[in-house]
């Protein structure tokens, strides 16, 4: 459950002409959504399941009744540190990664864009739970499969968003050290990277906290930590624990995220010093990042020696052999084709379901200027909601959508619609708090009702920006269909499944391009969709 | 490269070693150079298991197995859980795990990517494995053998590699005429068989399968949901069974390593922990031919190959 967006570029002067593309695009996405509804209610016979409550009750109610006995908070205080250094590392090898991808992709290194960005669909295509399960294959119990599986991914993300940071700088810089002769590396780090800082650093902190999650998927194809005692209590349905291991997680996940956002507050409002000497602040913050990647690398006994091993080759050969050529045959195809129509099905639902839900409770989470104590509260209700919602793994929210829905395309949907709201909802919540509170405020002044003054004066100019978020985890969705496809979810995901579970790797090549396909395409299309928003 | 790797899984639960013998260990493997199977030597024997059943009981009491095994053997016992099916057979293939607590149809898969792989032992519970479909209440079906009856429900099975939870099931459903895969909607798949209990409890799926002995454990713990009852159960077949790998002997430099882990296993005593913990009165010898009809049902069924 990876999101890929930095904050939304702020233009000085929207532009006052309204784009006519817009139309076709909003009706392309109504039809998108019809022809998805169709497909979730055409399998017949009613989609609800009265019958399941009694068990979505149970699930619910161990929410407030956490696993709390000494024996198993022990394992999961050691599982903790397993899942901080996958994801510290993780998130250090992808902005290595991305760095370094950013330079093939940005325009202002001279990279082509297209190019690059069939170069980076493959990585990116892939969840990091194919990509764990690749990489034990060929790398066995190595900890850098759940290195690798994290910052492969995660890496080739952030190259792209790295590229598009670096390109939104203002060129003046850089054209003046190139005229007064400086190389071109030499005139991107001193003309390009400073003004893109605080950017890069605001997305670097954000992969953090994905990554988090991601360890946690992983933990639960096999990789250790806390997704793996969070697997072993859901195989088991022992929902108490399940809780116990999701509020660590949350924990986790909040923990980075609000040391990101100190960190972005520092970088873009320096508190006044008395001399020119560095905020002592960031560079503790530095310091420490540094220190807790080099001893996750310690922790996991990182050796770049097993990646270049004698048994890693050999693996990899006996790997390519088997899934190499794929498989073609006329069956596997169409049966992938029709799969795939269910796929973007579940994404599109996905997303219309969180897309609402995420603008109405945009206005409570945001945090607001001058909170009431009843604001305040439920302010952090909210948060806290979302929060859960997107620590709470979707193979999680897949069975307890299928315990109340029948099977089909609506459970998978609903599942990873919990998980897109409450990414969703704390992205358009951010765009909310950093928009001109002015227009609000003058609406406000004149008498307007507080719901009149956000439907006027922040609903139109959040629209746009959250529309996009929205549009970005439209891919993500996609990718995220491979989780739930098993449960009764159906798509590429349970085609998979089944083939990684027979060991049928031509099958499994096939069914990959597939999604790598599809992922891109709606990669193009989300994009083009942005370009029309813009 | 055993002590590294054991670190690695974090350890939940088993009696890990500490981080000054852990670096020593490294220490020297890096001086050994790192090579993947070291040849020869003494290095640990690394056990792993799919938890199936009670995985969660199975993780904490790990640590007794290991530590009965060690006393066997004189070797040091590493502990890896994994959850996945696939992952298991895999890590098997690659040598990164010895022996191994394989279900009836991911102990065939094991053997067949890697060759030379011996089956050690398995429970006296395992020779007659059995499967009970459970139906929900509302479906109305009184209990009896007839698979066929099943037909035209919604149906989930557990694990798509699951021996008790989906391959003989499908092959006695094939066997009374009904397709395996023909169910409304297609079948299910919950992933566990406590999963599939719920599932069928809720009437997302009108009926399910699931392996006998989780049936019986959650029937004498009370924990049943009253709408879901039995409605028959198969005949016995040969299921889960300890694999060794083959480079296992000289990696550990234990020539008669097979021999001494049949003797180890089948020598337990009844009450002993180790036999409580597999939930078994004993552990018996085991054949390769013993499993010889799951291989070709799962050939059969599309889940070999």
């Amino acid at each position: 459950m990876t999101a890929t967006l930095p904050r939304p570029v702020h233009r000085a002067a929207p532009r006052l002409r309204r784009d006519r593309r817009r139309w076709a695009w909003g009706l392309g996405a109504a039809a998108l959504l019809v022809w998805s509804l169709a497909g979730a209610g055409s399998s017949g016979g009613g989609v609800v399941n009265p019958g399941g409550t009694a068990q979505l009750a149970r699930f619910a109610a161990a929410a407030w009744d956490p696993a709390l006995d000494a024996p198993y908070l022990g394992v999961l205080a050691r599982s903790v540190l397993v899942t901080v250094a996958h994801a510290a590392a993780g998130t250090a090898l992808a902005l290595v990664v991305g760095a370094a991808g950013a330079v093939l992709v940005s325009r202002a290194a001279g990279g082509r864009r297209w190019a690059a960005r069939g170069l980076l669909a493959v990585p990116r295509g892939l969840h990091e739970a194919v990509w764990g399960l690749l990489l034990v294959n060929v790398l066995g119990l190595d900890p850098w499969v759940a290195v690798l599986a994290i910052g492969l991914p995660a890496g080739a993300a952030t190259a792209q968003v790295f590229a598009a940071l670096v390109d939104e700088v203002p060129r003046e810089a850089y054209r003046a050290l190139l005229a007064a002769g400086a190389g071109r590396p030499a005139a991107a780090l001193y003309g390009l990277l400073p003004p893109a800082a605080g950017g890069l650093l605001s997305y670097a902190a954000y992969r953090l906290e994905c990554a988090v999650r991601s360890a946690v998927v992983l933990g639960m194809v096999g990789a250790g930590g806390l997704g793996y005692q969070l697997a072993l209590s859901f195989a088991s349905l022992r929902w108490a624990q399940v809780w116990t291991a999701v509020y660590a997680l949350a924990a986790l996940s909040l923990l980075a995220e609000l040391g990101g956002r100190a960190a972005r507050r520092r970088l873009a409002a320096p508190p006044p010093s008395p001399s020119e000497r560095r905020d002592p602040v960031l560079t503790a913050a530095a310091a420490g990042t540094v220190v807790l990647v080099g001893w996750s690398a310690w922790y996991l006994a990182l050796s770049p020696a097993s990646l270049v091993s004698a048994g890693t080759a050999e693996q990899l050969a006996y790997l390519s052999a088997a899934a190499w050529p794929p498989a073609t045959d006329g069956g596997l195809l169409r049966t992938v084709a029709g799969l795939a129509v269910d796929t973007v099905q579940v994404s599109v639902l996905a997303v219309a379901v969180a897309l609402p839900g995420a603008l109405l409770l945009a206005g409570p989470a945001a945090r607001a200027e001058r909170p009431t104590p009843a604001r305040r509260v439920t302010g952090a209700l909210v948060r806290g909601g979302l929060l859960l919602l997107r620590t709470v793994p979707a193979p999680v929210w897949a069975l307890v959508a299928l315990f109340v829905l029948r099977p089909g395309v609506l459970p998978g949907a609903l599942a990873l619609a919990a998980g897109t709201l409450g990414v969703l909802g704390r992205l358009a919540a951010e765009v909310t708090e950093e928009l001109d509170p002015r227009p609000r405020a003058a609406l406000a002044a004149l008498g307007a009702r507080p719901v009149g003054a956000w439907l006027y004066g922040v609903a139109p100019r959040a629209a746009g920006p959250v529309l996009a978020h929205a549009l970005h985890r439209w891919e993500v969705a996609v990718r995220d269909t491979v989780l739930v496809g098993l449960l009764g979810a159906g798509g590429l995901g349970a085609l998979l499944a089944t083939e990684l579970a027979t060991f049928d790797w031509a099958a499994v090549t096939t069914v990959l391009a597939a999604v790598v396909v599809l992922t891109w395409a709606v990669d193009v299309v989300s994009d083009r969709a942005r370009a029309a928003l813009r | 490269m055993g002590p590294r790797r054991a670190a690695r899984s974090g350890g939940p639960g088993v009696p890990s070693l500490s981080r000054r013998s852990l670096l020593a260990a490294g220490a020297a493997v890096a001086l050994a150079g790192c090579g993947r199977p070291a040849a020869g030597g003494s290095a640990p024997l690394r056990i792993g298991a799919i938890p199936d059943q009670d995985p969660e009981v199975l993780q904490r009491l790990f640590g007794t197995v290991s530590a009965a095994v060690a006393g066997a053997l004189g070797r040091e016992v590493a502990y890896t859980p994994v959850t996945d099916y696939a992952a298991a057979v895999s890590l098997f293939r690659t040598g990164d795990l010895d022996l191994v607590w394989f279900g009836g149809l991911t102990g065939v898969q094991a053997r067949l990517q890697t060759p030379g792989a011996r089956p050690v032992a398995q429970r006296d519970v395992d020779r007659a494995f059995t499967s009970v479909f459970v139906v929900n209440t509302a479906t109305g079906l009184a209990p009896s053998g007839d698979l066929t009856a099943l037909a035209p429900l919604r149906f989930t099975y557990g694990s798509p590699t699951s021996t008790s939870g989906r391959l003989m099931p499908a092959w006695f459903l094939r066997e009374a005429g009904v397709d395996p895969e023909g169910f409304p909607g297609g079948p299910g798949f919950a992933g566990s068989h406590d999963a599939t209990l719920a599932l069928v409890a809720s009437g997302t799926y009108e009926a399910g399968v699931l392996n006998a002995q989780v049936w019986r454990a959650r029937t004498a713990e009370g924990a049943v949901d009253p709408a879901v009852v039995r409605h028959a159960e198969t005949p016995p077949y040969a299921d889960y069974h300890w694999l060794l790998h083959p480079a296992a002997a000289g990696r550990t430099g234990v020539p008669d390593l097979h021999d001494r882990l049949v003797a180890f296993l089948t020598g337990l005593r009844p009450g002993d922990p180790v036999l409580d913990l597999f939930g078994a009165g004993a552990f018996v010898a085991v054949q390769a031919s013993d499993h010889d009809r799951i291989e070709q049902v799962g050939r059969e069924l599309g889940l070999l190959r």
